[in-house]
């Protein structure tokens, strides 16, 4: 299947060519987890994480044309 | 004493007097400073019934007992007065450098009261204070001001000074220090035009007295060497792309308040969030004194019809003036923003003014006989004349200048005035975000976030995510916040850092590291429950002045718009916020009545009877 994801600030820098959207063909039946570790995000790296605009954790499972939302927690605006 | 100063500047410009007072050790102990400070000497000194604009009013300007110290971001000061906007208490926040010289100077805190037959100026430099005449300065902008000032006195001198904004009574006009740093909130600066004061200047070379230095030291690097662990690897957001990288969070929550709060997400949010302003127009991030982080935009647009320089625009900027009225050219934004901080405005209720107009407008209440000119959603030329022509109160702009609330009720429809207690909401939509709708309706100054942010857990992850869509669970966090803002604002302290890094890392956020540090500085003993409590006096301290200003249980309140027309797009499609739900429980927990009031007990617990 495939989700489409958009990563922002420093969680940019693990998207492949560096865009910050972009797809990702994911098996069926994979996790928000199994989208960190496909991206290399180190498990000390934070980031909120929101699958169709609602929060999300790493045990969340996707579905094929999901939007995957992932940022930093942020100290303010 | 150590931390504080011990005293206190009072400033009378009816007669021209000024005088040095002791701070009470006891008050100190009770109020902290800063924000606490500021309802002590409101509540004891100024009639809640009383007219803004009149003599009686007055301003209270309170640094914090870690205001200039080395503790991160230990930059922040509190101006509270009435506000001639919404009729309540307002006790607006800024950083910059001006707070920690005005400590610096040796003061805690300057009570400014009566007012001034001609234009004045109030120049502290150490022990030594006068005003002086200001007659050259009056009409001149905040920039102008600034330079003018420093070449009068000390190069080095730090200022907070009023624009033509504020010298026209603009309802929402600011203070601004280090000539881009806004005190912004509810009118602050129209109360300082109403005295005729044109700025204060300050001059202050003595360290704080710390109450045990080696101790101190000690608490500040731990923390220090905290934040330096966890944003080794990337540097914070907020350092890297400014507040504006907060439109992320809202955005894709569908909370982004876009033209006028019709929905929660904004088709244009890519041209203007915080990483295409780090691509566009960054020159340099630029800190508050004392502060790590580093949050600031120092920025340039380097051509076209908006050319300019200046600082800013923050996420609540790029909301008002962007979203809100439709606007996706971050050039225009910017540009308003540099004239909202040259003239003296709050961005915030500028940019919700000019969306309030564009809705009355594209709805025929309002005509172009009324405004002069077109106002339709999107157009960023007519934010940077609206802008100039409020501060002036030219034409249209002498309506807008009133605020949205009285705006929109003059044209019949004071529903589409998007406000709690008539001040503007921050760049939040409550129906997405049900805590942040009962922080607006509970907030002592009416809509603001500062006052116990929900967003940080709601939105933005710290310290630890919560749903932004349930409202059970909103009341006790939402008290919690709201006494845990009283304390850094009492104490001198930014939010930014405080919440990732002073408090205990859950929903509770106990304030741990906030208290080692005042205790380290001042010698108190305070436990972080006393310091809990220390919010909590505050916060009833506030809304006791409230009440005494005639507000009630009705004005805790949201447009129908948020608790009635369910969000039309996005992830919050077809919610309203729960407020009345939400409410009860609020006021219970709280040990308030049904109706709101305080009840005697927890008065009494809290030292207020």
């Amino acid at each position: 299947m495939k989700v489409s994801v958009h990563a922002f600030a420093n969680l940019r820098d693990y998207a492949p060519a560096g865009g910050g959207k972009f797809e990702l063909a994911l098996a069926d039946g994979a996790t928000v987890a199994d989208l960190l570790t496909a991206l290399r995000i180190p498990a000390a790296v934070e980031a909120v994480m929101l699958v169709n605009g609602r929060r999300a954790d790493t045990a969340t499972r996707l579905s094929s044309d999901d939007e995957v939302t992932l940022f930093p927690p942020m100290e303010g605006g | 004493m150590h931390g504080w100063c011990g005293k206190i500047l009072r400033v009378d410009l009816s007669r021209g007097r000024i005088t040095r007072e002791p701070l009470d050790p006891q008050v100190a102990r009770s109020y902290i400073g800063g924000r606490g400070l500021g309802i002590y000497y409101l509540r004891r000194e100024v009639d809640p019934a009383g007219d803004a604009f009149g003599p009686q009013n007055k301003i209270i300007m309170a640094t914090g007992p870690l205001t200039g110290t080395a503790a991160p971001t230990g930059a922040r000061y509190v101006v509270t007065t009435k506000s001639p906007l919404t009729g309540a208490i307002t006790c607006s926040n800024s950083g910059g450098n001006f707070p920690a010289e005005l400590k610096k100077s040796g003061h805690d805190a300057v009570i400014i009261e009566g007012g001034s037959a001609r234009p004045v100026y109030l120049w502290i430099d150490g022990d030594h204070a006068e005003l002086r005449p200001a007659d050259h300065l009056w009409g001149r902008t905040t920039h102008q001001t600034d330079d003018a000032l420093r070449s009068e006195t000390h190069e080095k001198a730090k200022t907070a000074v009023i624009g033509p904004a504020g010298e026209n009574r603009v309802l929402f006009a600011a203070i601004m220090n280090d000539r881009d740093r806004a005190a912004g909130r509810a009118g602050v600066g129209a109360v300082m035009g109403a005295k005729n004061l044109k700025a204060v200047v300050v001059r202050g070379q003595r360290e704080v007295a710390l109450a045990d230095p080696a101790a101190f030291k000690a608490v500040n690097t731990k923390y220090r060497e905290a934040f330096k662990a966890k944003t080794q690897d990337a540097p914070p957001a907020l350092r890297t792309h400014g507040t504006a990288i907060t439109v992320v969070g809202t955005q894709s929550h569908g909370v982004f308040p876009t033209r006028n709060f019709q929905q929660g997400t904004f088709e244009g949010w890519e041209s203007i969030y915080g990483e295409t302003l780090t691509q566009k127009y960054l020159v340099r991030p630029k800190p508050c004194f004392s502060c790590p982080i580093a949050c600031g935009r120092v920025t340039r647009i380097p051509d076209g019809p908006y050319q300019g320089e200046g600082e800013g625009p923050e996420y609540e900027t790029v909301y008002a003036l962007g979203s809100d009225c439709g606007v996706d050219d971050l050039a225009a934004l910017t540009k308003a923003n540099y004239e909202c901080n040259e003239l003296g405005l709050d961005t915030i209720s500028m940019g919700a003014a000019i969306a309030c107009a564009m809705e009355l407008y594209e709805k025929g209440f309002l005509k172009e006989s009324d405004t002069g000119m077109p106002l339709r959603w999107g157009d960023g030329d007519a934010l940077v004349r609206l802008t100039r022509m409020t501060a002036r109160r030219e034409g249209f702009g002498g309506l807008l200048a009133e605020g949205s609330l009285r705006l929109a009720t003059r044209c019949g429809h004071p529903e589409l005035a998007m406000v709690a207690k008539g001040l503007d909401f921050a760049g939040y939509d409550p129906r997405g975000e049900q805590g942040m709708g009962l922080a607006y309706a509970t907030s002592p100054i009416g809509g603001s976030h500062m006052r116990g942010d929900p967003a940080y857990f709601e939105l933005l992850g710290v310290p630890v995510p919560a749903d932004p869509h349930t409202w059970e669970d909103k009341p006790p966090l939402v008290a919690k916040w709201q006494d845990l803002f009283c304390v850094i604002d009492a104490a001198g302290l930014c939010v930014f850092f405080s919440v990732r890094y002073l408090v205990e890392q859950d929903l509770m956020v106990k304030p741990v590291g906030i208290t080692e540090l005042l205790n380290a500085a001042t010698g108190a003993g305070y436990s972080p429950e006393e310091v809990e409590k220390t919010g909590e006096r505050i916060f009833n301290a506030e809304r006791l002045y409230l009440q005494a200003a005639g507000f009630t249980r009705g004005d805790d309140s949201l447009p129908p718009r948020i608790t009635r027309e369910p969000m039309p797009v996005g992830p919050a499609r077809g919610m309203v916020c729960k407020l009345e739900e939400m409410l009860g429980p609020y006021y219970a927990l709280r040990g308030w009545t049904p109706e709101g009031r305080p009840s005697e007990a927890k008065l009494r617990q809290l030292g207020l009877l």
